[in-house]
């Protein structure tokens, strides 16, 4: 047959081979490294650093997608200094990333040590507990416009039950922070599994040692478990603000933003003024704004908090 | 013959890659050369999609020389989305639905085609009264020139739970002019239907507005069209000649503080959730005869009928202020001018505004025609239904709606000013706030937007 015929070509005549063989080890293991992260480095390039680029590229022009760019210097920057419907953005999002983050890592990691024992059905808890941070987004949205429901939600149903008044969740601006931070504290589960896999690598000898020292349970949370933990919280910490910083499906499907704009977080908004309101540059500079707010923040975290956290093996 | 392991997936992966590349050229051997595609976007719930379908397949039976491809999104706004980034893309659809909050900007942007003269030379469009006027040229007309055809109107009025009525020995409301209630009667009505847990309305003593068992009535506040029809029937407007917004006038706030104080003051109306729906509404609330009477948009007949729902209902118009009102929109049918097809495309348009398509959104309550051969004994007959739309409804179509019906045209900016500025005002106005107080400022600075954005 024709393809019996074929000449075979050697692998050592392959000319990308003969390249290859003539470096040393050390070098061919370096390219052969460059290879295994090749897929991880395009990936950054084309779906985050280039887009990026082209994004502050963007915060220069003026463009509603349906006709073509114009450059308009620096007008869009112009807008961030004085627009009232950002700052209302960036405060209500300050305030539920301060008020939720907080509340929710402590909640997390006291659910941890309670699921940290050795109970039988012990794993039935523990499933409990995590289900809800893999519940889909919208139906997570939905469940809760149904409990906070002012006239027939679950929630209110149960307080008018116990005496209480009539609470308008979702139609109140000074309720409805609380009723994000009560759906988002309700999905803790992602950090706590990871509190969970800390606690149960502290060695017992440490908890040993301190009972021998004559420490009681809350000396021994104090001494030994918050220390060893510390890099766990401290990780749990700056993954917390950079995702209550970017809520979004929540808010644009139970309450679209509202009631007058209290639950308009930053994500949300540019959304909006990108999409709904037409106005990419804008967006563009918004978005990068988000970026730097998140590294000065992490910036602040990492020097402030990083710096008093215990490493048990500090690297070289 | 065997090939080693090698070989054979480098056959394969070429000729996969050979495949794909003809494919997207049109030669592959599965295609005919001669069929035009047309693309046509659009969204909507599981009647419109499967409505449309429908339609597609009557068309492609009498047009064999056209394919009409459905590209269907469930949500409007997200399909708003999906557009306007395939229009950037290059992608746009030939045809599409589009929402009246885009219209005109689409339209001035050059991105819809000039539709004014294939319609002015059709026989059948182009005849004078098709359309119920002078709505439709109030909705459709961009400087005089028409981007689109409407679909259909819709707009708001009262469903209510008949045996809540008969109970309470109250006429219901009607679509004849003496059956439209004054708002003072509408009040007092209201009052008699509102009923706390011991059997109290509002003006008895000791009644007690956090445990209210039956509310009267139902006003959304979570969007600005039941608001508007308020507005139109006090006399305001939401627009003036300048395309400038004047909600702050005072008509307008008055017939907004009216339906709030419904909620605040008389305590005839629930504090209703958000504009999503997320969460039981007026439907259930009908249905469990917690509600005497809902408004709504015509559109939720196609739920808020007498087959669906498990008490008897009826439909009558909204109460009037000054005089009787309601808003008209709808979405409009589309060619869009980067379309490669025109003619094709525009075939399809025509054939959505001719009344097979119409007929059958309207016969399961969903539309109300927009085109008066529908409104003629005759043609009434074709679309409504036993048991979707109640005795009364030929009446909705034929005299309220082309007498009272007032069209809305929302001109470019308008969904970020509404967005910023006006749905926020609403928001406060539906919290207890009062109009006076917030409406002003919120005019003002959506006025700016609006100004901008004919930059």
């Amino acid at each position: 047959m024709a393809l019996q015929n074929k000449k075979k070509i050697e692998p050592e005549q392959n000319w990308i081979v003969q390249q290859y063989n003539r470096l040393s080890l050390k070098q061919r293991r370096t390219v052969m490294g460059y290879i295994f992260i090749m897929p991880f480095i395009l990936g950054f390039l084309f779906w985050f650093l280039i887009p990026a680029l082209v994004a502050g590229n963007l915060t220069l022009q003026k463009w509603n997608l349906i006709s073509p760019p114009r450059y308009i210097g620096f007008d869009n920057f112009e807008k961030l200094l004085s627009d009232p419907i950002l700052g209302q953005s960036l405060k209500v999002t300050l305030i539920f990333s301060s008020i939720s983050v907080p509340i929710g890592l402590v909640f997390a990691f006291f659910l941890a040590m309670l699921i940290n024992t050795k109970v039988p059905g012990i794993a039935v808890f523990r499933t409990i507990y995590f289900l809800p941070s893999i519940v889909p987004a919208v139906a997570n949205a939905i469940l809760w416009a149904w409990l906070f429901n002012t006239e027939f939600g679950l929630i209110n149903f149960i307080i008018r039950a116990l005496g209480g008044p009539k609470i308008g969740w979702l139609q109140d601006p000074g309720w409805v922070m609380v009723a994000f931070v009560i759906l988002t504290i309700w999905g803790v589960g992602g950090s706590m599994i990871i509190f969970l896999a800390g606690l149960q690598g502290i060695p017992e000898i440490y908890y040993e040692a301190a009972e021998i020292d004559g420490a009681g349970r809350w000396a021994k949370l104090r001494y030994v478990t918050l220390p060893v933990m510390s890099p766990i919280i401290f990780f749990n910490l700056v993954i917390g603000f950079i995702n209550s910083f970017q809520i979004f499906v929540s808010a644009l499907l139970i309450t679209n933003g509202g009631p007058q704009n209290s639950t308009l977080f930053l994500v949300l908004y540019i959304y909006r003024t990108a999409f709904q309101s037409q106005n990419m540059g804008y967006a563009a500079v918004l978005s990068w704004l988000l970026f730097f707010i998140l590294m000065i923040l992490s910036f602040i975290v990492f020097k402030y908090i990083g710096s008093r956290v215990y490493y048990e093996n500090p690297g070289d | 013959m065997s090939i080693s392991r090698r070989d054979f997936l480098k056959m394969a992966g070429s000729s996969a890659a050979a495949m794909t590349m003809l494919t997207n050229m049109g030669l592959s051997p599965t295609m005919a050369q001669d069929v035009v595609n047309i693309a046509f976007g659009g969204w909507g719930g599981v009647a419109e999609d499967e409505g449309v379908k429908e339609a597609i397949a009557v068309f492609m039976e009498e047009n064999s020389g056209i394919a009409i491809d459905w590209q269907h999104t469930p949500d409007a706004g997200e399909y708003s989305r999906i557009t306007l980034t395939n229009i950037a893309a290059g992608t746009a659809p030939d045809t599409s639905f589009i929402r009246a909050d885009d219209y005109e900007t689409l339209a001035v942007n050059g991105v819809l085609m000039d539709l004014t003269d294939l319609i002015e030379n059709d026989p059948l469009l182009g005849q004078e009264d098709y359309f119920i006027q002078p709505q439709e040229t109030n909705r459709s007309a961009v400087n005089g020139r028409w981007y689109g055809i409407g679909s259909t109107w819709v707009a708001h009025h009262i469903y209510y739970n008949a045996d809540i009525f008969e109970a309470a020995g109250i006429t219901p409301p009607g679509f004849q002019d003496d059956e439209i209630w004054a708002w003072d009667e509408f009040l007092e009505i209201c009052n008699e239907l509102t009923m706390d847990s011991a059997g109290r309305h509002p003006d008895d003593s000791g009644f007690d507005p956090d445990d209210i068992q039956q509310y009267a009535i139902d006003w959304p506040m979570g969007w600005w069209m039941p608001l508007t029809a308020a507005v139109f029937s006090n006399d305001g407007q939401i627009f003036d000649e300048d395309g400038l917004i004047v909600l702050d006038s005072d008509q307008a706030m008055e017939a907004m503080q009216r339906v709030a104080d419904l909620i605040f003051v008389q305590h005839v109306a629930p504090r209703s959730a958000s504009l999503q729906s997320l969460g039981m509404n007026n439907t259930q609330m009908i249905d469990t005869g917690r509600l005497a009477m809902g408004i709504d948009g015509s559109w939720a007949l196609s739920w808020m009928n007498p087959t669906e729902l498990s008490v008897n209902m009826g439909t009558g118009a909204l109460p009037k202020m000054v005089r009787p009102a309601t808003a008209l929109q709808a979405h409009f049918h589309s060619v869009l001018s980067s379309t490669e097809h025109p003619e094709e495309a525009w075939e399809w348009v025509r054939f959505l505004a001719t009344p097979f398509y119409q007929e059958h959104f309207s016969k399961i309550g969903l539309w109300t025609p927009n085109q008066t051969a529908m409104l003629t004994e005759e043609g009434l007959k074709g679309w409504i239904t036993e048991g979707i739309h109640p005795d009364n409804y030929s009446q909705w179509a034929t005299d309220y709606l082309p007498a009272h019906g007032v069209a809305v045209s929302l001109p470019p900016g308008w969904i970020e000013a509404n967005n910023d500025y006006i749905q926020p005002a609403i928001d406060a106005i539906a919290n207890g706030e009062r109009a006076v107080d917030v409406f002003p400022d919120a005019v003002a600075n959506a006025n700016e937007v609006l100004i901008a954005s004919k930059g």
